[in-house]
């Protein structure tokens, strides 16, 4: 019952009609377009595209990576790597939120030490990740967790500790059993917060399985960046870049549906 | 809406030696209440006014088992809030609706958590919508009605709960007067039809004496009962008519007089 209404109270992101939605687009669109043509100019009459790469060649060498299949397996590594990595984070962090929240005491105890390594610059980690879990897989979705999983603790506590107490105990003198008052509050309280969680956690992911990879791999996005910078192959270095901005920006996407299906409720 | 009008048999109330003290951010404990008595029968409107402060809400969330006494007990039909298998309905100044729910999904509850057969739910949200006059907001959020509309709602959410009390603490208080005014009259209007006991915290003394059958004036903390007023006026009231009538204005200047003399000057 709650879902259908709160389908239909779901708004688009932007206020107005299809028509000006086809009109941003278009827009966006034509703005895509002039930087790419006055890229593509400078590099044919101004920088060598040594430095800067040149639009068409990196065009031309995706069509070919993925005709050969390099691009996919490139890209299914790192999406695996990162996407394991917030998995585990997910299913780490959450707990030790709630657990955080349950214990006012207990949150004291650890603040310091989550908030120290949470500023401590993770990516530091990566060389004794390696030698801890070897140059494969396991190593990039380590980082991953170790940058991801403090977004997930910081927000689930955070989130919990704003939960409405007049809620709450009213539901108690209604005498709602614990799992009813989970259900139909708790969780509903933070789903904002795990969905702008998860908007930071898949850029964190990205960082942490791309550093793992440029340190130290044999395949993967990282590694082919790294791989062609190494042989001075700009084009090779943008067509990776490429690829990384299209994942990054349709997961995105993906959160940005998901935020607008299931939070509508927000939007007046 | 089903019952009518009979002798309530159930919803007697007793605080007996209340004693209840909060930690300050000082270090030293404030005392609420200290050695409080007060018996309500079953079915009887009573309005609980005094200073802000004097542990009016104190006594209903110890009542409902919210906040544990020091000492002494609240009991609903010779039974505590977690003993008895009486429902409670609580109902507080802010909006206590869910957000992301509809209007019908926040009523829902109500009868969710009352346990009501599924089969009859819709029937029962609709005529509780009806009643309350929020028909065409069925499907509206929280968030799109104006604070006495969403105060209906969690009346809805109360009444779909079915409960054998009634636990109001300043409901309408932070609602405009002209809402306020309508809210009550709505009030009154369930309350005569139910007659279930009430236990209603408020600052408004008019409010008080309008809906009330009994008037428990409380002293600044920690609050003891200054004065125990029987309010009789006629029912139904009509709570136009009845501020024209001697009886009321007197009732309400008594209470007033009670309060300036406890009061210390404060502010």
């Amino acid at each position: 019952m709650t879902g259908g209404a709160r389908k239909k109270a779901a708004k688009p992101a932007f206020p107005g009609t299809t028509k000006t939605a086809v009109r941003l687009a278009i827009d966006r669109l034509a703005l895509l377009a002039v930087v790419l043509v006055l890229w593509e100019a400078a590099a044919v009459w101004l920088i060598d595209p040594l430095w800067i790469g040149q639009p068409s060649l990196v065009a031309a060498r995706l069509w070919q990576l993925a005709i050969s299949g390099e691009l996919w397996r490139h890209a299914w590594t790192t999406l695996l790597e990162a996407g394991l990595g917030l998995l585990l984070a997910f299913a780490v962090g959450v707990p030790i939120g709630i657990l955080m929240a349950r214990s006012k005491y207990g949150a004291a105890v650890a603040e310091p030490y989550v908030m120290a390594l949470y500023s401590m610059p993770r990516v530091a980690l990566a060389p004794l990740f390696i030698i801890w879990f070897g140059i494969d897989l396991f190593s990039k979705v380590m980082m991953a967790f170790s940058i991801v999983v403090f977004i997930f603790i910081l927000n689930i506590h955070e989130g919990l500790k704003t939960v409405d107490k007049d809620i709450v105990d009213l539901f108690r003198t209604m005498r709602a059993p614990t799992p009813y008052l989970i259900r139909k509050v708790l969780v509903p309280w933070i789903e904002p917060w795990i969905i702008a969680s998860m908007r930071l956690a898949i850029g964190s992911a990205l960082i942490g399985a791309i550093v793992g990879e440029l340190i130290g791999s044999s395949r993967g996005l990282g590694w082919y960046i790294e791989n062609s910078a190494g042989r001075l192959d700009t084009i090779g270095v943008f067509a990776g870049l490429v690829v990384l901005v299209a994942i990054a920006a349709l997961a995105n996407a993906g959160v940005g549906w998901l935020e607008r299906r299931r939070l509508g409720w927000r939007n007046a | 809406m089903t019952a009518a009008a009979t002798a309530p048999t159930s919803g007697h109330i007793a605080f007996k030696g209340i004693r209840v003290r909060f930690p300050s951010s000082a270090g030293h404990d404030v005392l609420v209440m200290d050695d409080f008595n007060l018996e309500i029968p079953a079915g009887q409107f009573v309005a609980i006014v005094g200073p802000s402060g004097c542990g009016k809400s104190t006594l209903l969330r110890v009542l409902s088992g919210l906040v544990d006494a020091d000492a002494g007990t609240a009991l609903i039909d010779g039974l505590t809030a977690e003993e008895t298998a009486e429902r409670i309905g609580f109902m507080f100044q802010r909006d206590t609706l869910l957000p992301w729910a509809s209007v019908q999904d926040n009523i829902a509850i109500g009868l969710e958590l009352a346990h009501a057969p599924a089969a009859t739910a819709k029937e029962r949200i609709r005529e509780l919508i009806d009643f309350l006059k929020l028909t065409g907001f069925e499907r509206n959020m929280p968030h799109q009605l104006s604070g006495g509309m969403r105060q209906r709602v969690s009346l809805g959410r109360l009444l779909a709960y079915d409960p054998d009390i009634f636990l109001m603490d300043e409901p309408f208080g932070a609602l405009d007067s002209q809402t306020k005014a309508v809210m009550g009259r709505e009030l009154l209007r369930i309350w005569e039809r139910h007659q279930r006991t009430v236990l209603f915290v408020t600052h408004d003394i008019e409010e008080a004496v309008t809906l009330s059958d009994r008037v428990i004036v409380l002293s600044p903390r920690p609050g003891t009962i200054r004065l125990d007023l029987s309010i009789d006026l006629p029912r139904p009231r009509d709570p136009r008519l009845l501020r024209k009538e001697p009886a009321y204005i007197d009732y309400v200047d008594r209470i007033w007089r009670e309060i300036d003399a406890g009061a210390p000057v404060q502010d």
